[in-house]
């Protein structure tokens, strides 16, 4: 029996049973969709990360080492010198302060920065300027908003408020710039930038810096620099290098490597479903396929008597389940990709940023297809070998004369 | 030259629920190239049983069958597969053409399953059918479309595409009325005059008259005209089984 021949069969035995075919492959289309779906999503919300990240936040490198002390902006001019391999090292400093516009009141995290701090973390503004070394150097009362806090003071994150003056705890600062949120990632959104040397005298009472971050020369290799990193802070400040609470560097991978464990549960609970399906859609492909032989008993008798041979018999039945859990895939991986914009508003939500949920684009990969399309031939293949092999052993004789 | 078909001390027991049940016994049959031969009987008389060992479809418990002088219990079940494919054409009572499939997949269905390669397939079939003398304009009809006569002329097309060494046909008349019956009949007549081997199964003694040479079966055993009648002449009361 040619391969032709063999497709011709199968072409014709899934034509003549259209209806019944589409209803038994709804189980692995849902199954198959459901996979799809699930790594389209998360291939979107990565994709969406990483260009929110930009490209010098790969380089970004986040520090935080805790010593009985506190540590001072001296304490980061000595590391910069120990640590060639950073462009720049940049500190921030944490408090919190009740800020008000003429109509709004809320209490929002206020960030301490340096000036380099906006480059190290590849933000740009999206109105006004940034911070100079003057404003550090003389403690200005300026302060860069990012959209977040903009709507919380005015209502609105596109209403243009350079210039306009707010108030943190009752002293008059003159807004200069808005930044895009952060996601949830970055430390999620509503936050407030002025001045390290402003915030050290006027909001935490203390000139000491909470953490670190370096800007990496261009071509470092991310994964060693976390650890020469580490080395440098634990030798600097003399720390227990093996407590986790004293030191700890993170780069935007170990950031991505985070939110792919933080994905896991939803791709755990979609692999279920889709897991379940699948079983339930192979077990009902089965059931199809033994209704199918028994339909066609007469016929496979009159094949044998003609000549086929039981292995023929077994190619063209198997052909035919896995023919059609195929077809169960294929419109399973086009519903899936649809579907998958569908649920782009959830996912958005997940990486949020800031006012406006991040549009997701949801990304469809050929590993993705060709895992799916492998699944739907082992199903075929696996629910389809049994009512196949039950076809060929059929005995001609009773077979030809079955009623 | 050896028959195409020889048969000797055939015996069939089948084992069932019921017990054994003894289907042919000592069966001994040679059928020469280009003969037309009609074995008959009641039903019950292990004719359908013969005809399936014939056509290498069933395997006798004992004794040999040399088809084309090749004994076929000596090969496997592809081998057999292959015999019935390329060496044996089967006409059936009820056709058992494939009834969506055209007039022309239906009769091309055996080359599929000898390796014929595709260019060859339509000229075969079309020989074929031109052999059964059926029109052109059907080829491409649905065989569910045709009528009980050409339907089975289709099938003895289907039996004689792959030029077989012996076409095997069970009761070929017995869902036609006679006339159409009569013209099926007249074709097997014509491939017998072409040199073509036929055997007739059947249990109607009008089909038997356009056979060469008649053998009738009665419990298993094969009895010669002559036996057959010397039989009935003894005991009257068979002739109702008939």
């Amino acid at each position: 029996m040619r391969a032709r021949d063999l497709v011709y069969e199968t072409a014709s035995a899934l034509d003549a049973n259209r209806g019944r075919s589409l209803l038994t492959v709804l189980g692995i289309v849902i199954g198959i969709s459901a996979v799809i779906a699930m790594t389209a999503l998360i291939g979107g919300i990565k994709q969406t990360l990483m260009g929110e990240l930009g490209l010098n936040q790969a380089r970004m490198v986040s520090m935080y080492a805790y010593p009985n002390r506190e540590v001072t902006l001296d304490d980061l001019d000595r590391l910069a010198e120990l640590m060639p391999e950073y462009e720049c090292l940049t500190a921030a400093t944490y408090g919190a302060a009740e800020a008000k516009s003429e109509t709004k009141t809320f209490t929002p995290t206020v960030i301490g920065v340096l000036p380099s701090y906006f480059e190290v973390m590849g933000l740009d503004p999206v109105e006004g300027s940034l911070f100079t070394q003057r404003d550090q150097d003389s403690g200005a009362l300026v302060v860069v908003l990012d959209k977040g806090s903009v709507k919380e003071l005015y209502g609105n994150p596109d209403e243009p408020v350079v210039g306009k003056t707010i108030s943190l705890n009752n002293v008059s600062y003159a807004v200069v710039g808005v930044i895009e949120s952060g996601s949830v990632m970055m430390g999620g959104s509503g936050m407030l930038y002025i001045p390290f040397s402003t915030c050290g005298a006027r909001i935490t009472g203390s000139m000491s810096v909470n953490d670190f971050s370096g800007l990496a020369r261009e071509g470092t290799d991310m994964e060693a620099i976390t650890e020469t990193t580490k080395a440098a802070l634990v030798s600097y400040f003399q720390l227990d290098g093996d407590d986790e609470e004293n030191v700890y560097v993170m780069t935007m991978q170990s950031v991505m490597d985070e939110l792919d464990s933080m994905m896991a549960s939803f791709q755990l609970m979609m692999t279920s479903v889709a897991s379940i399906s699948l079983l339930v859609g192979g077990i009902g492909i089965m059931n199809m396929m033994l209704t199918n032989v028994t339909e066609r008993i007469r016929e496979i008798g009159l094949r044998k008597a003609l000549g086929a041979r039981s292995s023929d018999i077994t190619k063209q039945f198997l052909l035919e389940s896995v023919c059609l859990c195929l077809a169960g895939g294929v419109i399973g991986i086009v519903l899936g990709y649809l579907g998958s914009f569908a649920l782009t508003g959830f996912a958005g939500g997940l990486v949020q940023t800031g006012s406006a949920p991040a549009t997701v684009t949801p990304v469809i990969d050929a590993q993705a297809v060709g895992i799916a399309t492998g699944i739907c031939v082992l199903i075929g293949v696996a629910f389809g070998y049994y009512p196949a092999r039950r076809a060929a052993k059929l005995d001609p004789v009773e077979s030809l004369h079955y009623q | 030259m050896a028959p195409v078909i020889d048969i000797r001390g055939v015996h069939r027991i089948y084992e069932s629920a019921a017990g054994y049940m003894h289907a042919l016994r000592g069966v001994s049959l040679q059928v020469e190239r280009g003969e037309l031969l009609c074995i008959m009987g009641p039903s019950g008389s292990g004719k359908s049983t013969l005809m399936n060992t014939l056509g290498c479809l069933d395997t006798p418990t004992s004794g040999t069958y040399l088809l084309e002088g090749v004994d076929v219990s000596m090969l496997d079940d592809d081998e057999l597969a292959e015999l019935r494919a390329t060496r044996l054409g089967f006409v059936f009572q009820s056709f058992n053409l494939l009834p969506r499939a055209t007039v022309m997949r239906n009769v091309t269905l055996p080359l599929v399953y000898s390796d014929c390669p595709v260019s060859e397939r339509r000229v075969r079939a079309s020989r074929a059918l031109a052999a059964v003398s059926l029109p052109e304009q059907y080829f491409d009809h649905r065989s569910n479309e045709l009528s009980g006569g050409q339907m089975q002329r289709v099938a003895i097309a289907r039996a004689l595409v792959n030029d077989p060494a012996v076409i095997l046909a069970d009761e070929p008349t017995g869902n036609l009325d006679s006339a159409t019956g009569e013209m099926v009949l007249r074709t097997f007549r014509t491939l017998r005059d072409e040199g073509k081997t036929i055997v007739l199964i059947t249990h109607d003694p009008e089909v038997a008259r356009w056979a060469d040479r008649t053998v009738h079966i009665r419990d298993g055993r094969l009895l010669t005209d002559e036996q057959e009648r010397a039989l009935l002449a003894a005991d009257p009361t068979t002739r109702s089984a008939t």
